[in-house]
């Protein structure tokens, strides 16, 4: 063995853009499972990618051709810059700390991790998208020499931006913190959706795509997509200006390659951040002690601390109640708005953050053992799940009303108010119930790390226990909807609509205390079956 | 300490323990006693049934067969009695990570039933005794493996238990922390109360505990007063390797190039 000569600069490359198609091959090779999803993504992108190819190029010609271009060459820039932050274990090559101990200099390392970065779904992606700007915005002999100049360097740019932000952020992406926030990526996505979706909405009504020509104007001096903006302006015959926005890009290239090695010298020999977390000062996580001293004592209180705590500090958590939150709020207001909506769409809030009273357990994790050695007695489970569904409720209850006065506001029907009110605690009330009976009967683990919530081979145990519980749920609040419905056809019934809301919120309490009172004596049977079921994650 | 049962009754009797995964046998057929009052190790190479056999003693895992009982009371039958005469640290099980210690400790005790205000003296003087008292308001996520093992002691003694379980508690733990816990632990056998732990690092076992049982692929293969099982062999690690039957394997010839210099 010679190691001694150390690594030669042209040898770097080959060996990292091999390293980088191992690691894409051995990830297929895990399962069959992951083979199918990975190949059906990458026939999913290449079809989505010759789709926006074939769009752009008939769009070639059209006035706005160039505006849509710029909009999606920034988009998907935009999208290179985030992506690292939310998927930093998406590529592993990314991580520079991986190579920590290999004794290579930066200047090469940067261009053989930038070269492997082009390999890949993503980079394909780019490259098919930004073909189709070029051809849809170039015109002439010119403006083809700019365009396949602009493409490397639009390419380049977008690689060169997602490696200059994850090695800026690494620290904070290998912390825990940072793996926090990609668990909340989920909801960054599903946000980003809407907005997508509203944005298009919104091009679709009249005026239509000349909408986008103020932010064209602006976007054709922002590198990457100054470059695509280069070749528009070659087409157009001002060659200055087409050179002036070339040299954006490249000098934005240039830019992110110095700041990316700089970034990248400097994670290379200083420690990482775990041990930078481990040396700092304990920083004091402030708690809701003022407000749990709210709270009844003995065990009540303390299970509904640790319980709201979680809701905020655990990112599972969190994020499956700003999920149950957002769309409790946005189905019946959204309805409203658009005057489509029923009232009794406000009942969603109920259900929505019935939900949370599933799969208690699951949410505790492995830690789940703490609880079982504290259960004795049924008497002690009986306490412990109610102290969960108070918690709850102290969300629930005034979020769901709140819900419903907005929806009956918005329409206008403030007679119906207290039914919906009513026909809502009644759904919260069956929710509770049959989420405290499955959590106890049909535990399942939820993963800490990604997005899934549910560990493999437990999908249909979760599903039987959402789905079979929301049904039963619906069937239990069913003497309460039948009411409501009888008070609706009789005539003169209007007059009496209003006994629903204390009949409702009185069969929700009782029917919750009937679950809680089934649920705790197979919880505290079942305890090492129900640990032994939520530590798969 | 209150002998629960009286003085005679073992801190535990396991008989005829069996636990399967599945094809695997994890626990073959358990019989063991342990004297109350002792520090016990339980021994074993990785993949003994070592974690197993402790979870099943502690009621967090359900045996096939055999039964359990801690200070003379069946783990199964009175859960009242054993669990609130218990404490456990397992292995490979999370806390309640999103809590400070601080927190953990509070919640860990009051879901005992302890008072509120003796939940929090004990807290304060387990932290300062654990040297925990400067982490106390970080999350346990940020905790490092030693302040994790530290709290999970912490945890399992705030309620003054008769009988305590510890799974692998040095496993990661970096030698001050090692020596913090092992002070604490020799404190609370002093006084009469029962140490077990499991750990398969000889030495240790060798220092700590008066009691040993020897575990290899799920059963007992030896157990007894420290100095019985140890025998004629210099040291507990030379009867340990001669019980499990792995002596002698020591890689030579084969990896003549490894050291020297020459490159």
């Amino acid at each position: 063995m010679s190691a001694a000569g150390g690594v030669s600069a042209a040898s770097i490359t080959p060996v990292v853009v091999r390293l980088k198609l191992s690691l894409l091959r051995n990830g297929l090779r895990q399962s069959a499972g992951r083979r199918a999803a990975y190949i059906s993504s990458v026939v999913l992108v290449l079809l989505f990618a010759a789709l926006q190819l074939i769009g752009l190029i008939a769009l070639r010609g059209n006035t706005h051709a160039p505006a849509v271009a710029l909009l999606l060459v920034a988009l998907l820039a935009l999208g290179w810059a985030v992506m690292p932050l939310f998927f930093p274990s998406g590529d592993e090559t990314l991580d520079p700390t991986r190579l920590v101990m290999l004794p290579l200099r930066p200047r090469p390392l940067v261009r053989a991790l930038l070269a492997a970065s082009l390999v890949g779904v993503g980079p394909l992606f780019t490259l098919c998208l930004l073909l189709g700007s070029v051809i849809s915005v170039a015109h002439g002999a010119a403006a083809y020499v700019t365009a396949v100049v602009a493409v490397a360097v639009a390419l380049l740019v977008s690689v060169a931006l997602a490696r200059a932000v994850a090695a800026a952020n690494i620290r904070l992406l290998s912390s825990r913190k940072g793996r926090d926030l990609a668990v909340l990526s989920g909801l960054v996505i599903a946000v980003g959706a809407q907005l997508v979706n509203f944005g298009a909405q919104r091009l679709g009504s009249a005026g239509g795509l000349s909408q986008l020509d103020p932010v064209a104007d602006v976007l054709r001096w922002v590198p990457p997509a100054s470059a695509i903006g280069a070749v528009d302006s070659v087409s157009d015959g001002s060659y200055a200006t087409g050179v002036v926005q070339l040299l954006l890009a490249v000098a934005a290239l240039a830019g992110l390659l110095a700041l990316w090695s700089r970034h990248l010298t400097r994670l290379m020999t200083s420690p990482d951040g775990s041990t930078l977390q481990a040396a700092e000062p304990a920083a004091r996580e402030k708690g809701a002690s003022g407000a749990a001293r709210l709270l009844p004592s003995g065990r009540t209180g303390t299970v509904m601390e640790r319980s709201l705590r979680y809701v905020w500090r655990d990112p599972k958590t969190k994020a499956a109640w700003v999920t149950s939150l957002a769309i409790g709020l946005i189905v019946p207001v959204f309805n409203a708005l658009q005057g489509t909506g029923s009232i009794y769409f406000a009942c969603f809030a109920a259900g929505m953050l019935g939900i949370q009273m599933y799969n208690q357990f699951g949410q505790d994790t492995s830690a789940f053992w703490m609880v079982a050695m504290t259960i004795s007695s049924t008497r002690d489970a009986y306490v412990e799940l109610r102290g969960r569904a108070l918690a709850l409720l102290v969300i629930t209850l005034p979020y769901a009303t709140l819900v419903t006065v907005l929806t009956t506001a918005m329409l206008g029907d403030w007679p119906k108010l207290p039914e919906v009110l009513g026909l809502s605690f009644a759904l919260l009330g069956a929710m509770l119930a049959t989420g405290a009976w499955s959590s106890a009967r049909f535990p399942y683990s939820i993963p800490q790390e990604g997005y899934k919530n549910v560990a493999p081979g437990q999908a249909g145990l979760a599903w039987i226990s959402v789905v079979g519980g929301m049904v039963s749920a619906a069937l239990l609040a069913a003497p309460v909807i039948a009411l409501t419905i009888w008070l609706n056809v009789t005539s003169g019934g209007d007059d009496w609509s209003w006994l629903v809301l204390p009949l409702g919120a009185g069969y929700g309490a009782l029917i919750t205390e009937l679950g809680l009172r089934m649920a705790a004596p197979r919880t505290a049977g079942r305890l090492p079956e129900i640990l032994a079921a939520v530590s798969k994650g | 300490m209150t002998e629960g049962a009286g003085a005679g009754v073992p801190a535990v009797r396991v008989q005829g323990l069996w636990k399967r995964f599945g094809e695997q046998i994890a626990v073959a057929g358990i019989d063991l006693e342990l004297p109350a009052g002792r520090f016990i190790g339980l021994v074993g190479p990785n993949g003994a049934g070592k974690t197993t056999t402790l979870s099943m003693v502690t009621g967090l895992l359900r045996p096939d067969q055999g039964t359990v009982e801690v200070v003379g009371h069946d783990v199964w039958r009175d859960p009242v009695e054993v669990k609130a005469r218990i404490g456990v640290l397992p292995e490979g099980l999370r806390l309640f990570e999103r809590l400070s210690g601080r927190e953990l400790l509070a919640y860990t005790g009051r879901l005992r039933g302890l008072p509120g205000a003796e939940v929090d003296k004990r807290a304060t003087q387990l932290l300062d005794v654990l040297d925990l008292a400067g982490s106390q308001h970080k999350l346990v996520v940020d905790y490092s493996t030693g302040m994790r093992k530290k709290i999970g002691l912490a945890c399992a003694l705030l309620h003054n238990p008769e009988v305590l379980f510890l799974d692998e508690p040095f496993e990661g733990v970096d030698p001050v922390s090692a020596q913090t816990i092992r002070g604490v632990l020799e404190r609370y056998t002093g006084s009469g109360a029962t140490v077990v732990f499991s750990s398969h690092v000889m030495e240790l076992v060798e220092s700590l505990c008066d009691w040993v049982a020897v575990m290899a692929a799920g059963r007992i293969r030896a157990h007894g007063p420290l100095a019985e099982v140890r025998g004629g062999a210099p040291s507990l690690q030379e009867a340990f390797l001669e019980l499990v039957g792995a002596q002698g394997r020591i890689a030579g010839a084969d990896l003549d190039w490894l050291g020297g210099g020459a490159r």
